[in-house]
């Protein structure tokens, strides 16, 4: 990811080049030169008129998310970093710029395109984990489907997830029967019910202790070990160390990476 | 996965909004009941209305499409003549008529008078009134029916005797007779709009009276149509510029009466409507407050790819349910409520007049749609938000 006063970029488009796919910052997991990045943006400003005041919280940035990485987005409040990621996630649209999921530009969507594509190709884990405290945990994990009317599969697939994060044992507790941690592993199973291309959590260790952030990381590495890209925003230096690549938001601006500012 | 499951499964508004009325559980409750006591209003005042008409209808007796047709206020005889009677028999083609004979007399007694009476001359009883007990003979020449309200005062049975005494015009003169007749039967109790009305009343054959002096001639029309026909053919053919005859159309009183039972109901059932109106607003609030209440839930739904309709929908499958629920208790309750009525005025619980049911059927519909259209500003308004707002909490 690059803001425009960069002109070098140092996303993984060009760095993709580069055989090392390791963890060194600014590069991608495993992608391609030309693999389609699964979202990418160019110049993209965000403005809101808040109190007869415009607020820029996006100063024309560029980015690129390719398929299989874990990207952190780090910066300090008000840096940009919520609508940064609610751009990632089609809940929002710039108001310059350009940005493209699979290579669509996602202005041309009508609201309920927009909510479509949302729903095939991007899952959210939120940070106070947004469950539905009147449905079950296998039943907030079929929430993404349950208007499909194919319950017998969709039972299936969300039973499948929620023993892959280790709650098989926890299938009819309701929330508030569910530990922190618990809530969000189910969380994370409701985002990959639909198979999405990219994951997009919003402090997904924010509310919970160091272990059990542990156990969250291991499952986005699993993820990404699939290919699908992790978008994280966090506060937690700790995660950014776990990501394959941080992009430092600052004033609406991306800064270098060395020069990371968390907190 | 059960069978319930895969049931629901197929309905996941349905199953949500469920959840949702189970949540709240107090609200909905309240929800329910506004709507419950609405359908009760509108089913127990439309049915409470319909049993009160019937009952009324059986005090008054059969208001039929009958036309009575009297001696005009120009009528020199004060009554109507044999002449009389075979014309309005002739205009009335096919209906049937019967003349009727009326004098007043005086029961008597051991040779006085304990009482007044009416007397009717009918040439066949039998097509205008019911018997308690006894039977009319056959051969209808002599002998006298009596009235239930008479029979019950002078305790007159089947075979009992009975003295009246009246006064007539004879050859000129005044002449006071005083007869005994055997009791053939007793009447039936009429309705008190009941033609002729024989509560008060004996009836004797027409040889009885003076020849063809009737006070009244009785049309049988078929229908009401008919009976107007009838009674325009008759005045047509008695009344110039004088009065000969006066016509008593039966069937226009049945219909007024009817119309101002109608309009009374409407009235009442309109009073009731209100409270539903009342209901509506007040699973529209429910619903509004669900709908902030759960503003963040709706916006992860958004999040996660439902569209504005998808939420639409759950917001009314919940006012809906919750229209169903008041509606369904409400129609129970109200059935209740009638069975009640009924009993009071009809004097049996289950005697469900025709149109009752259709007004406990039309205040649960109304429960219903009215909570779904108190749904949908709420379901809209949630549906709108857009879901960073609703996000950000």
């Amino acid at each position: 990811m690059t803001g425009p006063d960069d002109s070098a970029t140092v996303d993984g488009a060009d760095d993709a080049a580069d055989p090392d796919t390791g963890s060194t910052p600014g590069s991608a997991g495993e992608p391609a030169a030309d693999a389609q990045p699964i979202i990418s943006g160019r110049s993209v400003v965000k403005a809101y008129v808040t109190g007869g005041e415009t607020v820029r919280a996006l100063r024309g940035i560029d980015f690129r998310v390719d398929p299989g990485e874990f990207v952190a987005i780090v910066g300090p409040s008000g840096s940009g970093k919520s609508t940064l990621l609610n751009m990632l996630g089609l809940l929002d649209v710039p108001t310059g710029g350009v940005v493209e999921l699979e290579g669509v530009d996602v202005e041309t969507f009508s609201d309920a395109e927009r909510t479509r594509r949302r729903k095939e190709t991007i899952g959210f884990v939120f940070q106070s984990f947004h469950l539905i405290p009147t449905l079950t945990a296998v039943e907030n994990v079929e929430v993404p489907r349950l208007l499909d009317r194919t319950p017998a599969r969709t039972r299936e697939a969300a039973t499948d997830l929620l023993e892959r994060v280790g709650l098989g044992d926890r299938l009819g507790h309701y929330p508030d029967e569910l530990s922190g941690g618990q809530k969000q592993r189910v969380a994370i199973a409701r985002a990959l019910v639909n198979d999405p291309g990219l994951l997009l959590a919003d402090e997904p260790t924010g509310n919970l202790d160091r272990e059990t952030g542990d156990q969250i990381l291991a499952e986005f590495d699993a993820i990404t070990d699939e290919g699908v890209a992790v978008v994280t925003v966090t506060h937690d230096d700790y995660v950014a160390q776990f990501a394959d690549r941080v992009v430092n938001l600052i004033d609406g601006t991306v800064r270098d990476d060395e020069e990371a500012v968390t907190g | 996965m059960r069978l319930l499951d895969r049931l629901w499964g197929s309905f996941p508004a349905v199953l949500m909004a469920r959840r949702n009325v189970a949540r709240a559980k107090t609200r909905s409750a309240l929800a329910v009941a506004v709507i419950l006591i609405g359908v009760v209003a509108i089913g127990a005042i439309g049915a409470g209305g319909v049993a009160f008409q019937e009952s009324q209808f059986e005090t008054l007796g059969s208001i039929g499409a009958d036309l009575q047709v009297f001696p005009g206020e120009d009528n020199e005889h004060g009554y109507l003549s044999a002449a009389d009677v075979g014309r309005i028999d002739r205009v009335s083609g096919q209906a049937e008529i019967v003349p009727l004979n009326r004098e007043n007399a005086d029961a008597i007694e051991g040779g006085s008078t304990v009482g007044t009476a009416t007397l009717y001359g009918v040439d066949d009883p039998a097509s205008l009134y019911e018997v308690r007990e006894g039977s009319i003979p056959a051969n209808w020449r002599s002998g006298v029916l009596v009235g239930s309200t008479l029979a019950d005062r002078y305790d007159l049975r089947p075979g009992s005797k009975v003295t009246l005494g009246r006064t007539t015009v004879e050859d000129g003169r005044t002449v006071r007779r005083t007869e005994e007749y055997r009791v053939k039967a007793v009447l039936a109790q009429a309705g008190q709009a009941d033609i002729a009305n024989p509560n008060q009343a004996f009836v004797l054959p027409p040889s009885e009276f003076d020849d063809g002096a009737y006070a009244q001639v009785i049309v049988r029309a078929e229908d009401a149509t008919a009976a107007n026909e009838t009674a325009m053919e008759i005045k047509r053919t008695f009344n110039g510029r004088r009065q000969i005859v006066s016509v008593f159309e039966r069937g226009d009183i049945a219909e007024q009466i009817d119309e101002a039972f109608r309009l009374i109901n409407l009235f009442l059932v309109g009073i009731g409507a209100i409270s539903l109106v009342v209901a509506g607003v007040s699973i529209a609030n429910v619903m509004l407050m669900s709908a902030i209440e759960r503003r963040e839930e709706i916006g992860v739904l958004r999040a996660v790819g439902y569209q504005k309709l998808d939420i639409v929908r759950i917001m009314l499958a919940e006012a809906t349910l919750l229209g169903a629920l008041g509606s369904l208790l409400g129609g129970a309750v109200t059935l209740a409520v009638v069975a009640a009525i009924n009993d009071a005025l009809l004097g049996d619980p289950f005697a469900f007049p025709t149109g009752s049911l259709r007004y406990v059927a039309a205040g649960m519909g109304f429960g219903v749609i009215a909570s779904l259209i108190a749904g949908i500003y709420p379901a809209w308004a949630a549906a709108r938000e857009r879901p960073v707002e609703a996000l950000r909490g």
